[in-house]
Order: structure tokens, then sequence, then C-alpha cells
């Protein structure tokens, strides 16, 4: 006897979308806002932990030199890569002399590089000097095994960056990297004026363990991690291991809205971002130079997606409630 | 062609490669997959002599010699040590000589247990610190905190001491999820009594909506970082790359 064929209800049908075909939805909706809708801007009011990170980030004493853990690599580059630039920005602004190291990928300081490439020729488009290897930044590499990498910055950092040499600008040489500007004065890991993490790795956990008794107290540490870490780092804001938190790409989108209109600036009843925690301390932004970064060009494109998201869920269950309501009805 | 143009090419045909398998498993997909990995493991290779043996160790070893009017240093033959210990690692993959991979393994573990007193402490310890909030308000006038915006800092630091009832109920709602949650992982009590049984299943609920936060950021990032290669697709490669706009 000849089976009949069940004919997909529209609940079945709305349950049972061919995935290519919403892959293909996806990626229609996420291009629209990047390639047509370029400027278009979302309002955000930045979390506090971004506040924090910002505010410390801004009252840095100018010349004075900060340890970076950069720890991402191309695989994250969609939040790190935002997350370095806006950093980086800032520090180059305020001429602070920066220090990066990695104990997370052998492919990570070459991303530093073109990164800093990129951003080298925004400052010169801006007419500013660009930064230079030696006199205001080093990168010095990678270590491996990010525990004893860590415990031995802990313990003498003189003694972790031994034997690193770099080509001080205009000579033929390398030298011991404690010759040069950046590190000069450096003899504990305390005499960095704060220590930074960009990671999308366990090594923000690593540092947390090893630096955080030597550096916590003194607001000196400070991390931008991916949004998928964000929940689990959060802890560390919220028990006072981290000075301030940047958190996947809502976090960058939140410090390039501060470097853009500043903090309580003028003032704190007139300001478009305000913090009632550092109402007597206006922070004036960059106005006028290069703020908008991936935060700001990626932040629509995202809403535009989890948008989609949401909408697939609702279908999806309306689906769900018409197949179990026509199962019931027979 | 120059040179950036090909090295665009090269990176769109990557990643449009990559993502046909979003399609069905197809041979496109499975030769960018192995140019990736290949990619990396050469790169990672060099990388390692370049990035962190050349300085860390061999200059160390073979010491530099002077030049202009930096002086040389003298090379310890001694760090010659680490490469046979290194090496008795890959013993490992040997049937007969696997005893000797566990003296570099015995040597990292044994480094690395030493440190986990302090370790634990240090990730935990201000957790815990932190965990103890008052769940009892000490002023009454106002239910919310005061808005300490025109406020002196003598004023604004008398604020900040009190503990104000909204923030009383905050604080109480941090306990109750720590302690239900702490209580669902008690496995080692049997659960009859009621308030128990009550704790723990909130600490289930609780837990549900920890990991509900948590795979929303995770499909966020996940978007963030196809939204990046799409921003490459099209502006970069095509706009920028190609059209030349």
């Amino acid at each position: 006897m000849a089976q009949v064929e069940k004919q997909p209800t529209l609940g079945d049908r709305l349950q049972s979308l061919p995935k290519w075909m919403l892959y293909l939805i996806l990626i229609v909706v996420m291009s629209i806002p990047l390639v047509f809708m370029k400027g278009c801007k979302v309002p955000g009011k930045p979390e506090e932990s971004t506040v924090d990170l910002f505010y410390k980030l801004m009252t840095l004493p100018e010349g004075s030199t900060v340890l970076l853990s950069s720890d991402w690599t191309n695989s994250t580059a969609g939040e790190s890569a935002g997350q370095f630039d806006s950093l980086m920005r800032i520090l180059m602004r305020k001429n602070i002399k920066v220090c990066i190291f990695t104990s997370a990928d052998p492919q990570a300081p070459q991303v530093a590089r073109d990164e800093l490439m990129v951003l080298n020729e925004e400052r010169k488009k801006e007419g500013d000097k660009p930064y230079e290897q030696w006199n205001d930044y080093l990168i010095l590499g990678y270590f491996p095994n990010a525990e004893g990498t860590l415990n031995a910055i802990r313990s003498n950092v003189r003694k972790a960056f031994d034997g690193k040499k770099k080509l001080p600008p205009g000579e033929t040489v390398p030298r011991d990297v404690f010759l040069s500007p950046v590190l000069q004065n450096i003899k504990r890991v305390e005499d960095f004026q704060m220590v930074l993490v960009i990671t999308a790795s366990k090594t923000s956990n690593i540092t947390i363990e090893r630096l955080s008794d030597k550096l916590s107290a003194d607001g000196k540490l400070g991390m931008m991690v991916t949004g998928v870490m964000g929940p689990e780092t959060q802890v560390y804001y919220a028990s006072g291991q981290l000075v301030g938190l940047s958190k996947g790409l809502k976090g960058v989108f939140e410090l390039e809205q501060m470097m853009a209109k500043g903090l309580n600036n003028p003032d704190f009843a007139t300001a478009e971002i305000r913090s009632e925690k550092y109402k007597d301390t206006p922070i004036q932004g960059f106005p006028g130079k290069q703020n908008e970064g991936k935060g700001t060009k990626y932040y629509p494109t995202l809403h535009f997606a989890l948008g989609l998201l949401i909408l697939a869920v609702i279908i999806g269950n309306i689906g769900m409630a018409m197949s179990r309501r026509q199962g019931v009805e027979k | 062609m120059n040179f950036d143009l090909l090295k665009l090419i090269c990176g769109a045909l990557g990643t449009i490669g990559l993502y046909t398998v979003l399609y069905r498993e197809n041979k496109f997909y499975r030769f960018f997959e192995h140019v990736f990995l290949g990619l990396a493991v050469g790169y990672t290779c060099v990388a390692l002599w370049t990035e962190t043996l050349y300085d860390t160790w061999w200059t160390k070893m073979v010491g530099t010699p002077a030049d202009g009017t930096e002086p040389g240093t003298p090379g310890y033959w001694v760090w010659i040590i680490l490469l046979p210990i290194g090496l008795m690692g890959y013993f490992v993959f040997s049937k007969k000589h696997n005893w000797m991979s566990r003296i570099p393994i015995g040597i990292i573990l044994g480094l690395w247990s030493g440190q986990q007193i302090q370790v634990w402490w240090n990730r935990y310890g201000p957790q815990i610190n932190g965990s103890m909030k008052p769940i009892l308000p000490t002023a009454t006038d106002s239910f919310t905190k005061p808005v300490t915006a025109a406020l002196t800092p003598d004023q604004v630091a008398q604020v900040n001491a009190q503990v104000y009832p909204s923030q009383a109920i905050s604080n109480l709602i941090f306990i109750f999820t720590l302690l239900s949650v702490l209580s669902y992982f008690l496995f080692s009590i049997d659960a009859k009594n009621k308030v128990v049984r009550f704790m723990s299943t909130s600490g289930r609920w609780l837990l549900m909506v920890g990991f509900g936060a948590i795979f929303g950021s995770t499909v966020m990032m996940r978007f963030s970082l196809l939204i990046d290669r799409l921003n490459f697709i099209w502006v970069e490669f095509l706009q920028k790359g190609i059209l030349g706009q």
C-alpha cells in the first residue's frame, strides 16, 4: 500500500528554513549597513567599567610608560583590532611610551606591528610625529608559557626581558632594550604607570593571578577583552582587581564615543557623556582627530545582525506554536 | 598587478573559500583550510625563532661581537643544557623512551604546583572579600542613593559611606544568588531539607540566566568577527582595492 507523504505545514516550514538560506539572509542584512549606511549612528551610554578605563588612560602622566600585553591575532580582529587601535590612539596622543609583549601567540607581535603601521600613517595625515620603535614604543616579541612569563615579570622585569635587543633609529647595531627611553627607568613591574592586557585568551586570568597583588591596589591593571570573555572578566572589575575594563565591540564603541565627545565635557551639567564619579574632572577627549574606528563603524551592523537573530527566534517559536496547535487539533 | 592588490585578492579568495563550508563541505573549502593550516604552522615555526629563541636563548649562548660603540657580550655555553631538556619532551612519542619526557614535564608541573596557593588567593581572595556586602540599610532618608553632582567632596564621602535601601536590595539579590549557586554544587549532602532544595533549584535557574548572558555575549562576538570579514570583502577589497573608490 502506497504511503501518503505528509505535506509540511506552514509551522513546519517556519522551523525548517535551510541553513544556507539563513546564512545568506544574514550576510545580506549585515552588508546593507556596512556598504550603504556609512555614518549611521547608534546611541549608547558607556558602561561604568569602560568609563573607568577611559578616565584612567586619560589621566596617565604624559611621558610615562605602560606595559601592554597584546594577546590577540587576526582571528579576533573584529573586536581586538578596534580595542588596540583606540587604546594606542589615546596613548600616542598623550605621548605615553608603550612596551608591548605577548605570551599568547607567536603571530601576535606581527599583528601589533601591522596595526601600528596603520596608526602611524593616520598620525602622519593628522600632522603628528609617527611613533618610533625604541624612542616611543618597543615590541619585545613572543614569550611562550604565559604562567612562567608573567611570574618572571612579577619577580624581576629586567630578568624577564633580559637579552632583548632592538635597533635604535639611525643606528646599525641592535641595543639592549633597557637602554631605550621606554624601559630605561623600569626596574620593577610596579614602575610601569599601568599594565594593560588586550586579550582573546586566558592570559587575562593568568595576569590577574600573577600580577594583581602588585598592581590592583594602586589601580594600575586594566583589560580589554572579547565579548565572550566579558562576563567572566567582569567579576575582576567588580571586586576591584581591575581599574577599568572594555568588553567586546560595545566597549570599543564606548571608548571611541568618549574620545570624540569627552567625559563630563565641558561640565557635568551640559556634557553629552556624563559620569557622576568623575564630575569634578572633565576630560576633553580629542576633538578634531580621527576617533571613530572599528567600534563606531561596526556597531550599527551588529544591531542589524542581532535584530535578525531576534526575528529568527520569534519566527521559529511562532512556527513551533503553530505546529503544536495543529497537532492538538488533529 | 601591484603587490597590495594581490594581497587583497588572496585575502578575499581565502575568506570566501573558508565561508563556502556554510553551504556544504567542498574541495574549495578543503583547499583553503589546508593553506591556512600550513601557513599558520610555518609562520609559527619562524616566529618562534625570530620573536623568542634568537634573543632569549641563542644570543645568550653564543654571545655577540663588539660593533661600533656597542660592546660585545660573552656567550654562556651553559644555555645549551636547555636544548636536551626541551628535546626530551618529544620522547613522549616513543614507547621505549617515553620516561624521558617525564623529566621536562615534571619540572613544569613542579613549578606550576608551587605557585598555586598564591595564584589561587590572588585570583579569588579579592572576590571573596568583595562578596561581603551589607544587606541592611543604614540610611532611610532616601530610597535610592542621592545624586552627588552638586555636593562637596566631604558630603559625597558621607553619602558613599551609607547604605541606602535600593543598594541593600541589590546586595541582598547578590548574596542570595551567591549562596543559592553555591548550594547547587553541594553534592555531598542529601538535599531533603526544603530550604536547601529551594536554594539549590534557585541556583540552577540563576545559573541558566548567567549562561544565557554569556551565550548572548558569545553570539555578539561571533557576529563582530563576521562583520570584520564582510567589511574586508565589501569595503577594503571591492570598493577600495578593485573599484578604487
